[in-house]
Parts: structure tokens; C-alpha cells; sequence
């Protein structure tokens, strides 16, 4: 079998079908940034996602083309795939830069097992920088980039270093079949209905139910405080009883009744407790309102739950911190809608 | 979090069958201990097969004691009358457990089967012979103040977080599984293990066996869970105590008694509860059996304040069960089951 040649720095990149179906040749003109991330990449860590978008609008601005990502959900490029293997980067995480020729201009690989130092990126950096690379001799003609290309490559490099390690010490270890399943880690189709509305996602089975709600369907009422079932802000109603969104993975909330906080108004009309907590005055920053609202309102439908004292509601709202105390008022804001 | 593939399970058989077949792969129920872990990266399943559709639902009469089906949830065995009235530290264990929206989405079957509390366990960084077995324990020479008094190893000083389980063993509940090799039932107190130099074991389940319910064997008197806490409510326990009391007239026929947060696993105390039969309660005698509970604890660097503690707890859960004291609050809720805290305030008057 007649293997291709690994592309390195200063050739020509081959041409390739993306995985959002863009040939690499369609973006001549501007410098592409191939991002290998690991089979722990985690979609499911909003504040990965976040930081990713924020450098894709960098790289836009830069005029860059980042083609890990496709569309509009961010998806890195799967290091065991054939993509991988043609720039022989695969089973690693990597970080390929090509310039506005389709030249490779950049390539920084992290060995399975190894972390990625910033020094090596800052060294590489160094060499690459117009301003600094030296201007004569052969080396330097390769090493002639744009102040475009450059800044790409500074953006670049920033987004390697917050790429999860890519076959760490422990995913060696994997068993076959868990690799199988690492790379087979295929999106499902997730059906939900929230707030009475069908919707339907095309999600890693790993997002929550909360992360679903914030980053996919921009239902932003639901707050994310601790993440780990420890606050109680993410509260919301699964048939009617309270539920926590960050430990409820999407996938399984399938063929229940979601209710958020954006769903407990009629309208304009404002839900008795939520009048009750304005009344009362049960909030401060509001984080954790929406969560208290959701728990309290399940409790207030609950007809099993004996909350007839202030004693009874503080334990059955024991689930919902707030950093700000506001504890007296949400108290009183319950008993007034009880008593009404 | 590591990638895994999801898989709705119909059917028991499938589900078993699923998880079976790769070893890699674990079911999941109410997910509030597994997805948290998860994405600590504790928990790596590459296969998630999903039980919860499964129609273990039930709670049903069986045997002269009561059924409850593997996904019944916490909160609603908590409020079952047949569990409250009957078997009262069940729904005592549950409410002073949690919080309500965990207690919504946590099966019956779940809850026996969370993980440790231990911080280490938890902290990728640190040596935790229970996550990977033959790194060490962190625990053994760190912060050990929620760690084990009895049973424990030089591999592994961890306890056994469960309220649930720990009236469960009192009450020597059964657990009916279906496994690789067929059905089988385990009695409670036999379904955890000891440390040992295998404590990445937690059960003696075998890798795909399923729990497809709790049986509670006829019981007639009285039982009751009393739990210490760092704070009033939705916190784990430091110590806990379930006792089953059975009477015959003015005297103890059978009393059997399980400790929480001192133990790989519910710690049942034989001797205590030997010395009790056939006697007439009374605080004198409870205190005498606490001595005796606890003449054999191994206290760590920082956990010796669980002796008088669990101790004095013993002694109130035994005065408390037998009606020579007052419970806190009304039986069958969070509030009997409370030390101090927001409960102790029902006892003031409103
Ligand atoms: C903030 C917080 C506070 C908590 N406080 C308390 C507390 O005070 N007291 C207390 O007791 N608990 C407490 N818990 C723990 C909670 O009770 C458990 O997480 C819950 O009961 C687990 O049930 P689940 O259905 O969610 O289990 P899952 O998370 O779905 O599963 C737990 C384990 O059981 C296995 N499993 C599930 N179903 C079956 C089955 N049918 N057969 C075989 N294996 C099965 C899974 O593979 C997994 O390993 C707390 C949890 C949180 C997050
Ligand atoms: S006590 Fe057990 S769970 Fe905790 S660090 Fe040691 S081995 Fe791990
Ligand atoms: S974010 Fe879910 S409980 Fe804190
Ligand atoms: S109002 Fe600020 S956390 Fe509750």
C-alpha cells in the first residue's frame, strides 16, 4: 500500500474532507488551526465550551479558520480518527497550524502520558514570531510568517494548553472495549419536553440535564452552582417532583415533563410564590432563587409533605443553599402562599 | 467525563446480560451517586445501561413482610404507611438522609450502593487504594475524621455513607438479585465486605447482578435511626444507630442494633445485643452495652471523638426505641431521626 507521507513543517498540507464536510483547500487564504483533542475532551464542562467559543471568535477576528469545531456545537477533532492518523498525530493531542498557502507551518504534539509544557509552546511561539525569527539563512525563510498567521498561533496555542491530556496513563490501560466506546462515543438523539414544548437535541450522552437546558436550549433560569448535587440551584420538576438538573444526564430525563423556572409563569402573570418571594423581599443576588422557587413549589404541590411549621419547610428546603442567608424571607414568602 | 455508550434496559434480563458481557460496564438508576462521580472521573463506565425503566416500582406485601421494588425511590418508601408504620427506621434512615430533590430521584437499590464519602476517594490526585487499588491511602496518615472505627484495614479506613443500609442491617432485610448465574438473595448484613486488602470491593455483588428488590422479613415491634451531623440537615452522618426492639412483656426479647459512620459497612454489634435480650430496659443497662459496643474500637488520629459520641448515641437510641424517652419529633420523619439542629426546635414549643 502506497502510504502518504507525514505532512511536516514547511509542506504543502494534503488536501482533506473535514468532518463538517469543508475541504481544507476551500480555506486558502486565511491560516487553519487543526486542533486534535483526546477522547476525554468534555463538552459537558461548560466553562470548556465557553472558553472555546471565546477563542473561535478570536480566531475569527483573526481572520482564522478553527476547524475542530463543527458548527455551531464544539466538537474537537477525534484523535483516533483517520484525520489523525493522516497527519500522524493519532491517539495524540495535537495542534497543526497551516498558513494561508495551506502550508504547515506549526506542529505540536503531545506523547500519550505527557503533559503539555508551556514552555514548549512559548519556545515554538518564539521561533514563529515575526518580530523576533531570525532574518536571514534558510531556516528563516521557512519560519517567514504573517503578523496574521502569527497571531493565530499565539490564539492557537492558548486553546492547546486547554485540551485535556490525550492518552494519559490511565487510558492506556483502557480495555479494548473501552476504547471501542471511547471512540465510538456517538452523539443520541435526545427528545425532551420542557415546559410543555417538544424538543428535540442531538447530544453527547454525557451532558446533563442542566447543561442541556444552559448552553443547548439557552434556557439560562436554571443556575449551575456547585454541580455535584451539593447546592440545589439547579432545581427543577421531572413529573412534578423537584429534581436536581446537574445530576440528571439529558439522555435519561427522556419521556418526563420538565418544568424550569422559565415555565412556573403564566405569561406576565407571576406564580403566587414568585409574587410571594418579590413580597417578601426572599432573595438578595438571586442565584439561588430559581432553585428555591422550583423546590418550593414542588413542596407546595406535595400533598404528602407535612409542612405545616416553619420547623418543617426549613428541613424540606434543606436541599437549597443560599450564600446569602435570605433563609427568614423564603420562609415567610412559603407560609404566605400556604396560608392562601 | 469518560465517553460511554447509553443503554435503556427493558428488561431485566437484558440489562444483566448488558453489563455482563463488558467489563466496563455498570448500571445506573437515579445517577445522584454515579454521575456525580462520573464526573469527578472517578467513575469510568464505558457501557451505562440504564435500569431505571425497569418496572421495579412496587412496594407489595410478600411473605408476612413487605416487598419494595429496586426502583421504588427513597422518597417514596420514605412516606409508604406500610414502611412508616412497620418499619419506622426505614423511613427515619431516608428522610434524615439527603435532600428532597435527591431523595426524588434515588432508588431503593441505589442508595445501598453509593460510594464512600472519603474525601481521598473522591481527589484524583491522592493515593486511594479504593479507586485504584495498590496506590495507597491517604486517609491512613491525612484528615481522618470521618473514618472508620471498627473492621478497617491498613488498605482502606473508609465508612459506609448509607442511612438507608444502615437500618436495612438492623432490620436484617434481604436483598433478591438477579445475576449472570440466576437469582439469588443475600442477606443485608451480609451484602457489603469488610476492607480487607480488596477495598475497591464494596459488595459481594458480582459484576452484573442486579438488585431487583428489598425484602423486609415480618416484624412486629418497634424500630427507630438516630443520626449525628455536622449540621441540622442535609449532611451525612458522623455516627448513626438504628435499633429493632422486640418486647415480650416488660422485657427485651430481641433487640438488634447497627451502627453507622464507623464501618466499612452497617456495623451490627453482637455483643450489645446479647447482653440485652431477656433483660428489663434501662438506662443503667443501655449504657453497659454502649461500653461494651465500643471496647473494641480502633480509634484513628482524628476520629477517637466517635467513641463517646456513638456511645451516648447508642444509649439514646436504645431509651429513645424502648419509650423511656421521648423521641424528638414524630416517628417515621426526619425529626425523630435528628440530633439536635432544626428538629430539636419541634421540640420547642411553636
Ligand atoms: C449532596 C448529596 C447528599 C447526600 N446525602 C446523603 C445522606 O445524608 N445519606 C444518605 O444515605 N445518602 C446521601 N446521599 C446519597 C444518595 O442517597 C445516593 O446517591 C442515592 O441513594 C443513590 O441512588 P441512585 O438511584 O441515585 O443510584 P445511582 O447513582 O444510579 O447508582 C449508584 C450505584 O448503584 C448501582 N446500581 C443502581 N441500581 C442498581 C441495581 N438495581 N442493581 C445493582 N446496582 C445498581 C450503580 O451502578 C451505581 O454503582 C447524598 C447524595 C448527594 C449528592
Ligand atoms: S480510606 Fe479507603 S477510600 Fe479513603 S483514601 Fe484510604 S483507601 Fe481510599
Ligand atoms: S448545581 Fe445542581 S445541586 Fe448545585
Ligand atoms: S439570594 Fe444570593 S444565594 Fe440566595
Amino acid at each position: 500500500m502506497n502510504q502518504a507521507p507525514i505532512p511536516q513543517a514547511g509542506d504543502l498540507a494534503p488536501d482533506c474532507v473535514l468532518p463538517n464536510g469543508t475541504r481544507l483547500l476551500d480555506l486558502r487564504g486565511r491560516p487553519v488551526i487543526l486542533a486534535f483533542a483526546s477522547d476525554t475532551w468534555d463538552p459537558t464542562l461548560a466553562h470548556q465550551s465557553a472558553l472555546f467559543a471565546r477563542l473561535s471568535a478570536d480566531f475569527g477576528s483573526a481572520g482564522a479558520a478553527f476547524v475542530d469545531i463543527a458548527s455551531d456545537e464544539w466538537q474537537a477533532l477525534d484523535c483516533r480518527g483517520a484525520l489523525a492518523e493522516r497527519f500522524g498525530v493519532a491517539g495524540q493531542r495535537a495542534l497543526i497550524l497551516l498558513d494561508e498557502h495551506g502550508v504547515v507551518r506549526w506542529r505540536t504534539v503531545v506523547a500519550p502520558g505527557q503533559e503539555l509544557r508551556s514552555g514548549q509552546v512559548l519556545a515554538a511561539l518564539e521561533a514563529l514570531n515575526p518580530a523576533t525569527a531570525p532574518a536571514a539563512g534558510p531556516e528563516a525563510v521557512a519560519f517567514q510568517l504573517s503578523r496574521r498567521t502569527f497571531v493565530t498561533a499565539t490564539l492557537a496555542a492558548a486553546a492547546l494548553l486547554l485540551l485535556p491530556g490525550c492518552g494519559s496513563s490511565e487510558s492506556d490501560q483502557d480495555s479494548a472495549d473501552e476504547q471501542a466506546a471511547a471512540t465510538a462515543s456517538d452523539t443520541v438523539a435526545v427528545a425532551l419536553t420542557i415546559n410543555g414544548q417538544a424538543h428535540r437535541l442531538t447530544l453527547d450522552p454525557r451532558v446533563a440535564l442542566l447543561d442541556a437546558l444552559r448552553e443547548n436550549l439557552h434556557l439560562t433560569g436554571t443556575k449551575k452552582g456547585c454541580d455535584h448535587g451539593q447546592c440545589g440551584a439547579c432545581t427543577v420538576h421531572l413529573d412534578g417532583q423537584s429534581a436536581l438538573a446537574c445530576l440528571t444526564l439529558a439522555v435519561m430525563a427522556q419521556g418526563k415533563e420538565i418544568t424550569t423556572i422559565e415555565g412556573l409563569a403564566k405569561g406576565e402573570e407571576l406564580h403566587p410564590l414568585q409574587a410571594a418571594f418579590l413580597m417578601h423581599d426572599a432573595f438578595q443576588c438571586g442565584y439561588c432563587t430559581p432553585g428555591q422557587l422550583m423546590a418550593a413549589t414542588a413542596l407546595l404541590q406535595d400533598k404528602t409533605m407535612d409542612t405545616g411549621s416553619g420547623v418543617e419547610i426549613r428541613e424540606a428546603m434543606s436541599g437549597n443553599l443560599c450564600r446569602c442567608a435570605a433563609y427568614p424571607n423564603i420562609i415567610a414568602a412559603i407560609q404566605d402562599v400556604q396560608r392562601a | 467525563m469518560h465517553p460511554f455508550q447509553y443503554q435503556r434496559a427493558d428488561t431485566a434480563d437484558q440489562a444483566v446480560a448488558t453489563v455482563t458481557k463488558t467489563a466496563t460496564a455498570t448500571f445506573i438508576a437515579g445517577g445522584t451517586s454515579h454521575v456525580d462521580l462520573m464526573k469527578e472521573g472517578v467513575h469510568r463506565p464505558s457501557v451505562l445501561v440504564d435500569v431505571s425503566g425497569l418496572p421495579l416500582k412496587q412496594i407489595t406485601q410478600h411473605e408476612g413482610g413487605l416487598r419494595i421494588g429496586a426502583n421504588v425511590s427513597n422518597s417514596a418508601a420514605a412516606i409508604s404507611a406500610d414502611v412508616r408504620q412497620r418499619y419506622t427506621a426505614v423511613s427515619e434512615a431516608l428522610l434524615a438522609g439527603a435532600s428532597v430533590q435527591i431523595r426524588n430521584m434515588a432508588s431503593m437499590a441505589g442508595n445501598p450502593l453509593q460510594r464512600t464519602r472519603c474525601p481521598y476517594f473522591r481527589d484524583l490526585t491522592q493515593a486511594c487504594n479504593k479507586r485504584e487499588p495498590g496506590s495507597g491511602c491517604a486517609a491512613l496518615g491525612g484528615y481522618n475524621h470521618v473514618h472508620a472505627l471498627f473492621g478497617a484495614s491498613d488498605a482502606c479506613v473508609a465508612t459506609h455513607p448509607s442511612d438507608l443500609a444502615v437500618a436495612l442491617s438492623a432490620l436484617d432485610a434481604r436483598v433478591q438479585t438477579l445475576g449472570p448465574r440466576g437469582p439469588r438473595a443475600i442477606a443485608f448484613p451480609e451484602l457489603h465486605r469488610l476492607p480487607g486488602d480488596t477495598p475497591h470491593l464494596d459488595t459481594v455483588l458480582e459484576h452484573g447482578e442486579l438488585i431487583t428488590s428489598l425484602d423486609l422479613p415480618p416484624f412486629t415491634g418497634r424500630s427507630h435511626y438516630l443520626k449525628v451531623r455536622e449540621r441540622a440537615s442535609y449532611a451525612y452522618a458522623l455516627v448513626s444507630c438504628a435499633v429493632a426492639l422486640e418486647m415480650d412483656g416488660p422485657k427485651i426479647r430481641r433487640v438488634r442494633v447497627a451502627l453507622g459512620g464507623v464501618a466499612h459497612k452497617p456495623w451490627r454489634l453482637p455483643k450489645a445485643e446479647a447482653m440485652l435480650a431477656g433483660q428489663l430496659p434501662s438506662e443503667k443497662l443501655f449504657r453497659a452495652a454502649a461500653t461494651a459496643a465500643f471496647a473494641d474500637a480502633k480509634p484513628l488520629e482524628h476520629n477517637a471523638y466517635k467513641i463517646p459520641m456513638g456511645r451516648n448515641l447508642l444509649v439514646r437510641a436504645l431509651l429513645e426505641t424502648s419509650g423511656l424517652q421521648a423521641l424528638q419529633g414524630p416517628a417515621g420523619t426526619a425529626f425523630a431521626a435528628s440530633v439536635g439542629g432544626v428538629a430539636g426546635q419541634l421540640a420547642v414549643p411553636r
